[in-house]
């Protein structure tokens, strides 16, 4: 395909970008390149760091339009506008809440009654700090909303610093880590408590 | 039970804030110091990302001098890097240079230059010395978008430790509502299994609020609501080697009650061995615990002495298998033990020469079998685990042990589930032929804390139950927002009256995000009738990120 019709393409859509900045005819794209301004754009309608939409003539100028819903990922520009060397990898939208789910299997010998919580730095690893879910005897769930590119780092506990997960030799294990990409998942068997055996 | 010291609450109070200022004048953790600032008109920080924004005039200082200025700027605190966009400055002693964007890189002497009109990227260092071409990396100069209003913290001054910790000065928690301010606020990431670490006691409710941190350390005050005390104002410091080590040191004092004061370390050796260490003292006297624990394979054992104030020391080692297939998916395991009670003056206060028995050793067997999760009929799950231990002593004295759980899963839909559990465990502490010394019968009737006679105490006699039956409904609407009622019966022996458990619970809990970046954890218990009161209602409430 001729970069021409890419172009031609792109032309029918808009695309949701982040300034980075913008001088005279040229307009730098977060995590993408630099593109030129369409004639008579003016700098003024971007501001770097906030995110705005543009279209693309078919010359591959850009200008700025309404942001919507719809718009295009950045990574989706052609590469033939950008007048410095795009990446292929698309600028991450952070505003974006993605559901992030944890399931958590507990050993036997743990007390049928009692809750499971997970514990993060985000509350100062609060040992009681999101209730979980439970599934059945011994599994529980809990869905996180994260924005897109989070690492929440976690550990799981009963409720109190005395009755933390301890891995199979009874030692304290590294951080958990749930991700904020869409429909991530990550599953933990809890070998031992540190107050039972 | 709260105990009255003679002291009012307002000099507790003062006493409380007294501890506070002598921490802020004294500081334990020794603050590291700061590899970088970030101001701006606004800087908003969100949790999970880990990512500060600054707008409307965004500078960032290093410590080495470097200082760099654009109209925003994004830092993300995983990497310790700063992408500072539009009319872009910086700045090192007398050089400096002007950019359409700059990143720099805290923890390392790496700074990217994006010429938009020219086209060209250059690499540099944070003196700013000769420029040098480089390959244009755009995810360098990636700047995510994000929505400032689900900020987790706005503020307008950020001073940054990397890999440990971020104080925002001043700093609000934004809502839907308004903001929620304080003067200053640290916010410690660092992921070390010691910061979750705590030498205080469980509370209804803790909120900690960091005083200083580094990457090894933490200081933090933290404001609390305790079962009896209430209100209560705690100091710690923990120190912290990574996963592999800390010690935490508490000072907790209650507005009306008793201080306590806490110890808690703990020490990997190895790929199987730990030591752990504990201490908490009070007007009662101090309790000091020490601990090691060793894997053999799956199997494990553990060794354990404790001694208090009042003279009274406890030892036992222990030793389990792993859990062993039985049938059908059903496990069993062993655990063995051996250890001696030891107290000044005698164990065995009934005996007349109970001098002699300063130090009794026991040993003990736990056998214990757990079945599967296992589907049974009408779409439920099911699973049991069952217990027997016998305690020998030293002495005609044996203690025995037998419990046994259940515990039913039905779902009615994704969203609701109903749960049914069974819990019994009956107890004997058997003095072959010297029964009626260690229990005799009672010559008055025990009285109940309002005053009831309870004659049935007259049969106990050595022997206990503990049985309680618990069924609760979840309803689970969305990923944000959970409700549990659940209702506990219990019929133990000895119970009356309010002597032992209440014979009846109801407990509601709901857990939902009434704002973005803000969620909540309230929960509601009543005892019904029990100790002459229609009920007796509590309160559990937590605050989530």
């Amino acid at each position: 395909m001729t970069y021409a019709l890419l172009l031609a393409l792109a032309a029918a859509a808009s695309f949701r970008i982040v300034p980075l900045a913008c001088t005279g005819d040229r307009l730098a794209v977060a995590g993408a390149g630099v593109l030129r301004l369409a004639d008579g754009v003016s700098c003024a309608a971007f501001v770097p760091g906030r995110a705005t939409a543009i279209a693309l003539d078919a010359d591959g100028r850009a200008t700025p339009q309404k942001l919507t819903q719809d718009a295009l990922p950045a990574a989706k520009i052609p590469r033939t506008a950008f007048l410095l060397a795009p990446a292929a990898e698309q600028n991450v939208d952070e505003s974006q809440l993605v559901t992030s789910t944890i399931d958590v299997f507990v050993p036997p010998r743990t007390p049928p009654g009692d809750d499971v919580y997970i514990s993060t730095e985000r509350s100062g690893w609060s040992p009681s700090e999101v209730r979980m879910d439970r599934v059945d005897a011994r599994h529980f769930r809990l869905t996180l909303k994260l924005h897109r590119g989070a690492r929440v780092a976690f550990r799981v506990t009963r409720g109190s610093f005395g009755n933390t997960e301890r891995d199979a030799a009874r030692a304290l294990p590294p951080a958990h880590v749930a991700l904020g990409e869409p429909d991530a998942h990550v599953t933990v068997n809890v070998a031992a408590w540190a107050d039972i055996d | 039970m709260a105990v009255r010291l003679g002291v009012t609450p307002s000099r507790r109070l003062v006493a409380a804030i007294a501890v506070t200022v002598c921490a802020a004048a004294f500081p334990c953790a020794a603050s590291a110091r700061a590899s970088a600032t970030l101001d701006g008109g606004s800087v908003v920080f969100f949790a999970d990302t880990l990512a500060l924004f600054a707008r409307d005039g965004a500078t960032l200082a290093l410590a080495d001098g470097t200082r760099a200025h654009a109209d925003a700027a994004y830092l993300d605190l995983k990497t310790d890097r700063a992408v500072l966009a539009g009319h872009a400055t910086a700045a090192h002693g007398a050089a400096n240079l002007a950019a359409d964007a700059i990143v720099v890189e805290i923890d390392t002497n790496r700074v990217d230059v994006l010429d938009a009109a020219n086209g060209t990227v250059t690499q540099t260092t944070h003196a700013l010395g000769a420029a040098q071409p480089a390959a244009f990396d755009a995810q360098r100069f990636a700047f995510p978008e994000v929505e400032d209003r689900g900020a987790f913290i706005r503020s307008k001054h950020a001073v940054i430790v990397p890999h440990a910790d971020v104080r925002f000065t001043p700093a609000a928690f934004p809502t839907s509502v308004g903001g929620f301010p304080v003067p200053s606020y640290l916010y410690t990431f660092s992921t070390g299994a010691g910061f979750a670490s705590s030498s205080l006691s469980g509370a209804t409710f803790d909120q900690p609020y960091g005083l200083w941190g580094s990457p090894h350390s933490l200081t933090a005050l933290h404001a609390r609501w305790e079962d009896g005390p209430g209100a209560a104002l705690a100091l710690q410091q923990q120190i912290v080697s990574g996963d592999d080590a800390f010690a935490a040191a508490s000072f907790d004092a209650p507005l009306h009650g008793y201080t306590v004061r806490g110890f808690n370390g703990y020490r990997r050796l190895g790929s199987r061995y730990t030591a752990i260490a504990d201490a908490t003292g009070t007007i009662f006297g101090t309790v000091m615990h020490g601990g090691f624990t060793a894997a053999f394979g799956p199997a494990g054992g553990r060794v354990d002495y404790t001694r208090t104030s009042g003279g009274l020391s406890t030892f036992d080692a222990a030793l389990r298998t792993p859990d062993r297939p039985l049938i059908g998916g059903a496990t069993w395991r062993l655990k063995g033990d051996i250890g001696f009670d030891s107290l000044r003056g005698g164990l065995l206060n009934q005996l007349p020469d109970r001098r002699r028995y300063a130090t009794v050793w026991r040993h003990g067997l736990d056998f214990s079998v757990a079945t599967p999760v296992v589907h049974v009929p009408l779409g439920a799950t099911l699973s049991t685990t069952l217990d027997a231990q016998r305690t020998w002593y030293a002495f005609p004295h044996h203690f025995d042990t037998f419990g046994g759980t259940a515990f039913l899963t039905k779902p009615f839909s994704r969203k609701v589930t109903l749960f049914a559990g069974y819990q019994g465990t009956w107890s004997a502490d058997v003095f072959p032929g010297t029964q009626a010394l260690f229990y005799p019968s009672p010559s008055t009737p025990v009285l109940t804390p309002d005053g009831t006679p309870y004659y049935g105490y007259a049969a106990f006699t050595g022997a206990r139950t503990f049985r309680s039956q618990n069924v609760d409904l979840q309803v689970t609407p969305d990923a944000s927002t959970s409700y549990r009622l659940t209702v506990v019966h219990t019929a133990d022996f000895p119970q009356f009256n309010g002597y032992g458990r209440p014979q009846w619970e109801v407990r509601g809990d709901v857990r939902f995000r009434p704002f973005p970046n803000i969620g909540l954890d309230v929960g509601r218990a009543y005892d019904f009738a029990w100790g002459g009161t229609r009920w007796v209602p509590r309160w559990s409430f937590a605050v989530t990120p």
